[in-house]
C-alpha cells in the first residue's frame, strides 16, 4: 500500500511538469505483466514515471535487487564477500619472492581495512614452502627438551586448556623492507601491507608449561613447523613465559590453512616471522638454535664495522595513514571542506599512547586522535579533520608507544643502522598529496 | 669486538642527539615535557628517568621513559626487565590491561596430553645444534657432492651455486673475502652492497646442514641420506672456498662429522647481541633496553628542522602486482567456459612449476608456446622419455618421486596449456 501510494504521489508530480523526460516504469513491470494479473493492473495505473533531469535515475528506478527475489539463505554455507569487492584482495610481486610461488608472501590492502580486524581471508600470507593441507586428526604437537615430562598433544587436547582470546597484530619484520634506500611502490599494499591484526583463541604456552616442569638451565625454545619448510625460529624462554600462545582460533573461528591451520605459535608484537605457523614441535634448551632464518634472512645488518643484529624480536612502534593514501587519493573536496585524516598506528612493545600528524613534511605536528579500541599489540586508528586547502602537503604520521618509544624520523633511522637492514623499518612514513589530491609516496630525509 | 661496537654505538647517539640540539629540537628534557600533556604523567616520566639515568645514553625515549604503573610494567615478575625493550602487563584485580581473566583457570597444572615416547621424540627432533646436537656420524666427499648438486640443486641454485632467478646463491666467491663486504652500504645504485650468502654471512655451518636435511630440495624436502648431506655441504663448503683447521675444502676433500664440527664460519662474530652461554638472553635483554642500538625518534612539535623538507621521491618503481591494482566496484570478469580440471595440473602447480612456471631456470615456461614448439617437434614418446629420465638441467622426473604415469599426465598437461 504505501509503494502504491508513493508511486500516486510521483505520478501526480510528473504530470505538472510537461517538459520533462518521459521513463519508463522498468522492466518490472514488463516482467510483472506475464507474471500476475494483478501486477498488469498495478502498472496501468502507475507507469510511466517522469523524472528531473536533476534527479538520480538510482534513485528514481527501481533496482531489480529492490523488486526480485534475493538468493535463498541455503546459496553461501560459508559466506562470501559481495562480487562487486572482488578486488579487494591480497596481492604479490615477483620481488617479494624466493624463487616461486610457495616461498613468497602475499600482502594484506590495508587501503580497504576498516577499523582493527583484517578478514581471514585477506589477512597476509607468507610462507618457505607452500601452504600444506594438514588433516587436523592426524596432527600432533611435541614438547620436549629441557622439560621433566615431554608431551605429545593432539589437537582436541590442547583444545581442553582453558583458552584466552587476544588481539594482536602479526607483521612480517620486512614489512617496508624494500625502501630502505628509498620509496619504490607507489602504493600502500606493498609500502606497509605486510600485515594485519586479527583476534586469536588459544592456550598460554606457560599454562601448558605449569604440569611439564621447565628445567632453570632452558633458556631457549625451538618452535617449528609441520609443514614441508620444516621452518624453526629460537626464542628466548623470558617471552615464551610472558605473553606467547599456541592459537587455534582466528577472528571466530579456525585459523585459516594460510595461517597454520591448525595450531600456530603467536608471539604477540614479534616477528610474524617468529609466528610459527603449522607448529608441530617444542623443544627447550639452554643454547640458541641457529635455525635457517636466523642467517642472511631475519637479521638486519647495520652499518657499524658490519654487524648485524641477530635476533630481532619486536616490531617497534610504527604507523601510516591510511585515508588518503595512493589507492585511496582525495577526489571531489571543495577548498575550505572537513576530511577525515586516518590511519593505523601499531608497537609490538606496547601500546599505542599517541599519534602525532604533519602537513609540512615533520617541520611542525600536530597531535591526532586516537579512536576505538587501544590494545597493546594491536593495530590503533588515529584520526584527524583536516581542512581541505586544495593545495599541495607532505602527510607524515609519528606514532609513540607506552614503553617510551617514539618512531623515528627517516633520517634518524638510516644515521643509526645504515640502508642494509631489510628488517624492523619504522621510520616516519610519509605521503605526497598534490593539490588536486593525488597520493604518491615519499621519503623526507631532513 | 662487541664492547667497541658499543661504544660506538654510543658515541653516534651522543653525536645525533647534539645535532639534535643544534635545531630547535631539543632532545633532551624540553622534549621529555612536550611528550607528556599532564603534569601527573610527566612526574611519572621524571621519575624513571632518574631511576635509569646510568643505563641509557638518550633518557627521552625507550623504556628508561616507559608509563609504567601497577598494570604495566617495564618488569617480569622475576624482577629482570622486559627482554624486548617493551612493558608487559600483569594481571592486576582480574585484568591485565584491557582484558578480563579467570585467574583461577591459569593457576592450576593441567596433566593433559601423554609422555613422548623415546622414539617419537627422535624421529622429530630434526634440528642439528653449533655443538653438534643432533649432527649423526656419516661422510661425504666434495666430488659425490658436486654430482649430487649437479642432480638435485643446480636447477634452482645455477652452476657453482650462483643463483638464478630469485633462488638464493650460495656463493659469492671467497667466503673469507665476501665476509669483509659485509661492512658495504649501498646507497646508490652502482655502488658495491654487502655480500651476504652463507660463506659470507651465516654465522654456523650447522645451519646449513639442518636445512639441507629438512628442507632441500625444496620440492621434495626429507629425501637425502646424511652422506648426501655431507656430500652436498663439502660440495657449498667447497664452492666458498672455507677452509677447516687450516685446510681447504677442495675437490678432493671428504667431509666427516668431525671435520664439520671443526668449522669456523668467517662471520661467526658479526653479530650482535652475544645470544649464546647463560648470559645470552641478558645480553639480548640488555641491547634491547638501549633504543640507540635499534632507532628513536624525539618528539618534537615545532621547527623539527631548518628550511625546506628533503624529499625523496620515487626513482625506479616496481609496480608489477599481481594482481593489479584497482579500486573498482564492479562485477568480476565472467570467467571462461569453465573446462573439467586436467588431471595433471595439480602435480603440475605442487611439483613442476618451481622450474618450468617462470623462465629462471631456462626450462620451457607452461604457456610459452614458442618454447613448446621447439619441444613438440619431438615426438610424445621422446617427450615423456626426458621427462622421466631427465635431460640437459632437469633431474630425471624433475627430481619428484612421481611414478612414470603421472609423470605423463603432466606432460600431457603442460604440453595443453602451451598450445
Amino acid at each position: 500500500m504505501t509503494k502504491m501510494s508513493k508511486n500516486s504521489d510521483t505520478t501526480q508530480v510528473s504530470t505538472t511538469e510537461s517538459s520533462e523526460e518521459l521513463l519508463n516504469r522498468r522492466n518490472f513491470f514488463r516482467k510483472a505483466a506475464v507474471y500476475s494479473a494483478g501486477a498488469v493492473a498495478a502498472s496501468t495505473v502507475l507507469a510511466p514515471t517522469r523524472a528531473n533531469a536533476q534527479d538520480d535515475p538510482n534513485i528514481m528506478e527501481e533496482k531489480p535487487w529492490a523488486t526480485e527475489l534475493g538468493d535463498p539463505v541455503t546459496k553461501n554455507q560459508y559466506g562470501q564477500p559481495s562480487p562487486y569487492e572482488h578486488n579487494v584482495i591480497r596481492r604479490t610481486t615477483d620481488i617479494l619472492s624466493s624463487g616461486n610461488m610457495q616461498a613468497s608472501i602475499a600482502v594484506t590492502p590495508i587501503q580497504d581495512s576498516c577499523g582493527i580486524i583484517t578478514p581471514n581471508g585477506l589477512f597476509f600470507n607468507r610462507c618457505h614452502g607452500g601452504t600444506p593441507t594438514i588433516d587436523p586428526n592426524q596432527h600432533r604437537l611435541m614438547i620436549h627438551g629441557l622439560v621433566e615430562k615431554p608431551i605429545v598433544l593432539t589437537m582436541d587436547e590442547i583444545k581442553k586448556y582453558p583458552n584466552v582470546s587476544r588481539v594482536h597484530f602479526i607483521e612480517c619484520p620486512a614489512n617496508g623492507g624494500p625502501e630502505w634506500r628509498g620509496p619504490q611502490f607507489n602504493s600502500i599494499q606493498f609500502a606497509k601491507g605486510f600485515m594485519s591484526c586479527a583476534e586469536w583463541t588459544g592456550v598460554y604456552i606457560k599454562d601448558i608449561l605449569r604440569d611439564l616442569g621447565l628445567k632453570k638451565e632452558a633458556l631457549w625454545m625451538l618452535a617449528e613447523g609441520g609443514d614441508s619448510s620444516h621452518m624453526g625460529r629460537s626464542l628466548p624462554v623470558d617471552k615464551v613465559l610472558d605473553d606467547a600462545m599456541i592459537v587455534w582460533g582466528q577472528n571466530g573461528e579456525a585459523l585459516r590453512p594460510e595461517q597454520g591451520y591448525p595450531i600456530r605459535l603467536l608471539v604477540p608484537g614479534w616477528e610474524g616471522n617468529l609466528c610459527v605457523k603449522w607448529l608441530a614441535r617444542l623443544e627447550f634448551a639452554k643454547e640458541p638454535f641457529y635455525a635457517k632464518e636466523e642467517t642472511a634472512k631475519y637479521t638486519a645488518l647495520t652499518k657499524h664495522d658490519g654487524k648485524a643484529i641477530q635476533h630481532f624480536y619486536a616490531n617497534e612502534v610504527n604507523s601510516v595513514i591510511t585515508s588518503p593514501c595512493p589507492e585511496k587519493p582525495w577526489k571531489d573536496l571543495k577548498k575550505g571542506e572537513m576530511v577525515e585524516i586516518e590511519g593505523l598506528a601499531w608497537s609490538g612493545m606496547g601500546t599505542i599512547k599517541g599519534v602525532d600528524i604533519s602537513f609540512d613534511g615533520g617541520k611542525n605536528w600536530v597531535e591526532a586522535s586516537l579512536k576505538g579500541l587501544v590494545l597493546e599489540k594491536a593495530w590503533t586508528r588515529f584520526s584527524y579533520m583536516y581542512k581541505y586547502e586544495g593545495k599541495d602537503i607532505l602527510l607524515s604520521s609519528r606514532a609513540r608507544d607506552d614503553a617510551g618509544h617514539i618512531q623515528p624520523t627517516v633520517k634518524q633511522e638510516r644515521d643509526t643502522v645504515g640502508v642494509e637492514s631489510v628488517y624492523h623499518r619504522n621510520g616516519i612514513h610519509t605521503w605526497a598529496v598534490s593539490a588536486k589530491g593525488d597520493v604518491t609516496n615519499v621519503q623526507i630525509l631532513s | 669486538m662487541y664492547k667497541s661496537y658499543l661504544k660506538k654505538i654510543v658515541s653516534s647517539s651522543v653525536v645525533a642527539s647534539v645535532v639534535l640540539l643544534g635545531t630547535a629540537c631539543n632532545a633532551s628534557n624540553d622534549n621529555d615535557k612536550k611528550v607528556e600533556s599532564t603534569k601527573v604523567e610527566a612526574k611519572k616520566v621524571e621519575t624513571k628517568k632518574t631511576e635509569t639515568k646510568s643505563t641509557t645514553s638518550n633518557p627521552s625515549v625507550g623504556p628508561a621513559v616507559a608509563d609504567v604503573s601497577d598494570t604495566v610494567k617495564r618488569t617480569y615478575a622475576n624482577g629482570k626487565k622486559v627482554i624486548d625493550g617493551g612493558v608487559t602487563y600483569p594481571v592486576v584485580n582480574g585484568k591485565t590491561s584491557s582484558y578480563y581473566v579467570n585467574e583461577k583457570a591459569h593457576k592450576l597444572a593441567l596433566n593433559y596430553g601423554r609422555p613422548a615416547t623415546p622414539n617419537e621424540i627422535k624421529a622429530w627432533d630434526i634440528d642439528v645444534m653449533p655443538d653438534g646436537t643432533g649432527l649423526p656420524e656419516g661422510s661425504g666427499s666434495v666430488e659425490d657432492g658436486d654430482e649430487l648438486y649437479e642432480e638435485k640443486c643446480v636447477s634452482c641454485h645455477g652452476d657453482f651455486g650462483a643463483g638464478s632467478g630469485s633462488y638464493p646463491k650460495l656463493t659469492a666467491g671467497n667466503a673469507y673475502e665476501m665476509q669483509k663486504t659485509l661492512v658495504n652500504q649501498r646507497l646508490k645504485p652502482d655502488d658495491d652492497g654487502p655480500k651476504r650468502t652463507f660463506g659470507s654471512y651465516w654465522p654456523q655451518a650447522s645451519t646449513l646442514w639442518w636445512y639441507i636435511k629438512t628442507g632441500m630440495p625444496h620440492p621434495a624436502p626429507m629425501s637425502l641420506t646424511n652422506d648426501e648431506v655431507y656430500a652436498i655441504t663439502a660440495y657449498i663448503l667447497s664452492i666458498n672456498e672455507i677452509k677447516i683447521d687450516g685446510v681447504l675444502v677442495d675437490d678432493d676433500y671428504v667431509l666427516n662429522r668431525e671435520k664439520f664440527l671443526k668449522i669456523k664460519m668467517p662471520n661467526r662474530d658479526g653479530f650482535i647481541p652475544k645470544i649464546d652461554g647463560p648470559k645470552g638472553p641478558d645480553n639480548v635483554r640488555a641491547f634491547y633496553d638501549d633504543v640507540s642500538n635499534y632507532g628513536n625518534g624525539t618528539r618534537c612539535m615545532k621547527d623539527c628542522f631548518d628550511g625546506e623538507p628533503k624529499v625523496q621521491k620515487i626513482k625506479l618503481a616496481i609496480s608489477d602486482f599481481s594482481p593489479p591494482l584497482s579500486n573498482e566496484k564492479s562485477l568480476p570478469a565472467t570467467p571462461k567456459s569453465a573446462k573439467a580440471e586436467n588431471p595433471g595440473k595439480k602435480v603440475y602447480e605442487k611439483k613442476c612449476s618451481l622450474c618450468h612456471g617462470n623462465d629462471a631456470m631456462g626450462a620451457p615456461v607452461v604457456g610459452n608456446k614458442e618454447a613448446w614448439a621447439k619441444v613438440l617437434k619431438q615426438d610424445k614418446e621422446t617427450i615423456y622419455k626426458n621427462a622421466i629420465n631427465g635431460k640437459n638441467g632437469m633431474p630425471p622426473k624433475g627430481g619428484t618421486t612421481l611414478s612414470d604415469d603421472e609423470i605423463k599426465q603432466v606432460v600431457d598437461y603442460m604440453i595443453e596449456s602451451s598450445k
